[in-house]
């Protein structure tokens, strides 16, 4: 009988062992598809460093960079078709002004990164004496219109006192042929190519005026109620990318350069806007943001009307998925 | 022997009224048919709408309110304003270079040869893709919209006028021959006539087309226009602005073709 039994049991050991695996399975990488808001740029390094040193392999996350219009990513987030798009701050505020149920969980440019840019020899050396002169708009819409209302605002300037023109993404060239007297950018592109062109600028950043929230990662309400796991390990990757990126922009360079066709790992303009893209990202704790902030930027787009109604400000983000 | 009477049976007293009344109805109905239809279509999208958020799917009802909103501020009288301002100079100078390239088209085999393949392959050319460029040549102002409207209306046009001259009977060309008509007597008489139905066919097609190039000029850059709303929307997460926008885009152009076409319909009576 006890023979009998120590032979069942013995049987079911070796059955139970025969069916259970020697190593635990891996699960598969959750795929993200990740809207970046603007073509493959060297401004991305931190992301392009992050999957190329397995940051993001390593939170059980594979990227797909998608590089479609910001606007579309926030619909696609709100819609619960994306779980995350890389966005500017003002387009939280504007998207939960209409109900989207996004919210920004972390800060990627620390500082606004918009400019007002003139030639250093058209004279303007304040922000004043932009009074009367032609100043050139990508377009009404997007971070660079907001930032140009919040720094006439910040510099008690109003619309009037400038002919501002729409002149599409025509900026280097509307300055360098005299057609406007400024334009409004950003602080990483035209300013570096015009210079680069030999027609040294001053420029007039919005950021010192007013302290805004840039750009960061936004993610659907819904992801981070169900899967904060995944909302942490987006953000605990992408802050190493740009820990390293700020550690050693020259190799951030050449493992962009893979990323984006037709960089080369030496081009000196694109280092150039690299070390300033560096700049922006400095700054108070990795990947927060403040409520002063996002009050600024809230405030500005009431002042412009395209937000008619005062939200409390911490329904547009929050710092809890931080490391 | 008494005569054979003869009678025509009348038909009963309801069927003589039946068919006038069943006339009468159907007349109603077809006129009526287009607005059943719309009415059914926005039925369903109200139904579909309340399974979506607003900023994807609005409600009918709520884009009527952005429309009557915009309507009452001005907003939309002054940006529809606009891009007919570029739309119908565009389709003008799009009829007349289309007419003035398609009349010698079709009249001489020689020009033929030399023009119609470059017209043709123009055609391959997504005007979506030199919009931009015809920004930065002509600068952002109308005239480039203008432009690019009649870039548009220009290849519908051409093929129409040179399908109408081409397709006039050489027995009336030759009738003329034989009166000894003049070149300007041939053409006034005959010509011009003969093709003016298609030219018109051609007109109302590129009326509507000459919307589409003033929205898609606008969405590259200008901060006037149904385009722009349109742009605007899209940015402000506003989708009852968005299709506000598109509706009063269509209804626009619905307004140009049917006016086209009224022309039409008093050419035909007169010529």
């Amino acid at each position: 009988m006890l023979k009998k039994s120590l032979f069942l049991f013995a049987a079911l050991l070796l059955t139970a062992c025969a069916q259970a695996p020697a190593v635990a399975p891996t699960t598969a990488a959750t795929k993200v598809r990740l809207p970046m808001g603007y073509v493959a740029n060297v401004q991305y390094a931190p992301y392009y460093i992050a999957v190329d040193r397995g940051y993001f392999a390593a939170e059980g996350i594979e990227i797909e960079f998608d590089y479609k219009f910001e606007t579309d990513g926030v619909k696609l987030v709100g819609a619960g078709e994306l779980p995350f798009a890389v966005v500017s701050g003002e387009q939280v505020v504007l998207a939960r002004s209409q109900g989207l149920p996004v919210k920004y969980i972390a800060q990627w440019y620390k500082k606004f990164p918009i400019a007002i840019i003139s030639l250093e020899k058209s004279g303007i050396k304040t922000p004043q004496d932009l009074k009367g002169k032609k100043v050139g708009l990508p377009g009404l819409f997007g971070a660079t219109y907001v930032g140009w209302e919040a720094f006439l605002k910040a510099n008690n300037l109003k619309d009037g006192d400038m002919q501002a023109q729409e002149i599409g993404f025509t900026q280097v060239a509307a300055l360098q042929t005299g057609k406007v007297d400024a334009v409004v950018g950003y602080t990483n592109n035209e300013p570096i190519v015009l210079a680069q062109n030999g027609f040294p600028v001053n420029v007039f950043a919005v950021s010192d005026a007013v302290d805004m929230v840039a750009n960061g990662l936004l993610a659907n309400e819904k992801v981070l109620k169900d899967n904060p796991k995944l909302a942490r390990g987006m953000i605990s990757a992408l802050l190493k990318g740009v820990a390293d990126t700020i550690k050693d922009p020259d190799a951030a360079m050449k493992i962009s350069a893979k990323y984006v066709e037709g960089l080369k790992a030496d081009d000196p303009i694109q280092k150039a806007v690299l070390v300033k893209t560096i700049e922006a990202m400095q700054g108070g704790k990795p990947g927060e943001s403040t409520a002063a902030a996002w009050g600024n930027t809230q405030d500005a787009l009431l002042a412009m009307g395209w937000v008619k109604t005062k939200m409390d400000v911490n329904t547009f983000f929050t710092n809890e998925f931080l490391p | 022997m008494s005569a054979t009477k003869y009678t025509i049976d009348q038909p009963a007293e309801t069927t003589r009224t039946g068919a006038p009344l069943r006339a009468f109805v159907r007349h109603w109905m077809l006129q009526l048919a287009p607005w059943l239809t719309l009415c059914a279509f926005v039925a369903l999208w109200h139904l579909v709408s309340l399974g979506y958020p607003a900023f994807i799917l609005p409600s009918p009802l709520s884009v009527v309110e952005k429309l009557v909103e915009k309507l009452l501020d001005g907003t939309l009288v002054v940006h529809t304003a606009v891009t007919l301002s570029e739309a119908i100079p565009g389709l003008i100078l799009g009829a007349v270079f289309g007419f003035i390239t398609g009349y010698p088209i079709a009249k001489s085999r020689v020009i033929d040869r030399l023009l119609s393949p470059f017209i043709v392959a123009s055609q391959g050319i997504p005007f979506i893709a030199i919009a931009p460029l015809l920004l930065i040549w002509f600068g952002n102002g109308a005239g480039s919209k203008i432009f690019l409207c009649a870039i548009v209306v220009f290849f519908p046009i051409t093929i129409n006028v040179i399908v109408g001259i081409r397709g006039i009977s050489p027995l009336l060309r030759d009738l003329f021959r034989t009166m000894n008509a003049t070149r300007w007597q041939t053409f006034r008489k005959l010509e011009l006539p003969a093709a003016l139905p298609l030219i018109l066919a051609g007109l109302r097609v590129g009326g509507t087309l000459s919307m589409i190039g003033a929205l898609a000029a606008e969405f590259l850059g200008t901060d006037k226009g149904l385009g722009f709303i349109i742009n605007q929307g899209r940015g402000l997460y506003d989708t009852p602005l968005v299709l506000a926008g598109i509706v009063t885009a269509v209804v626009v152009a619905l307004c140009i073709y049917g006016s086209i076409r009224t022309i039409e319909r008093v050419v035909e009576k007169n010529v």
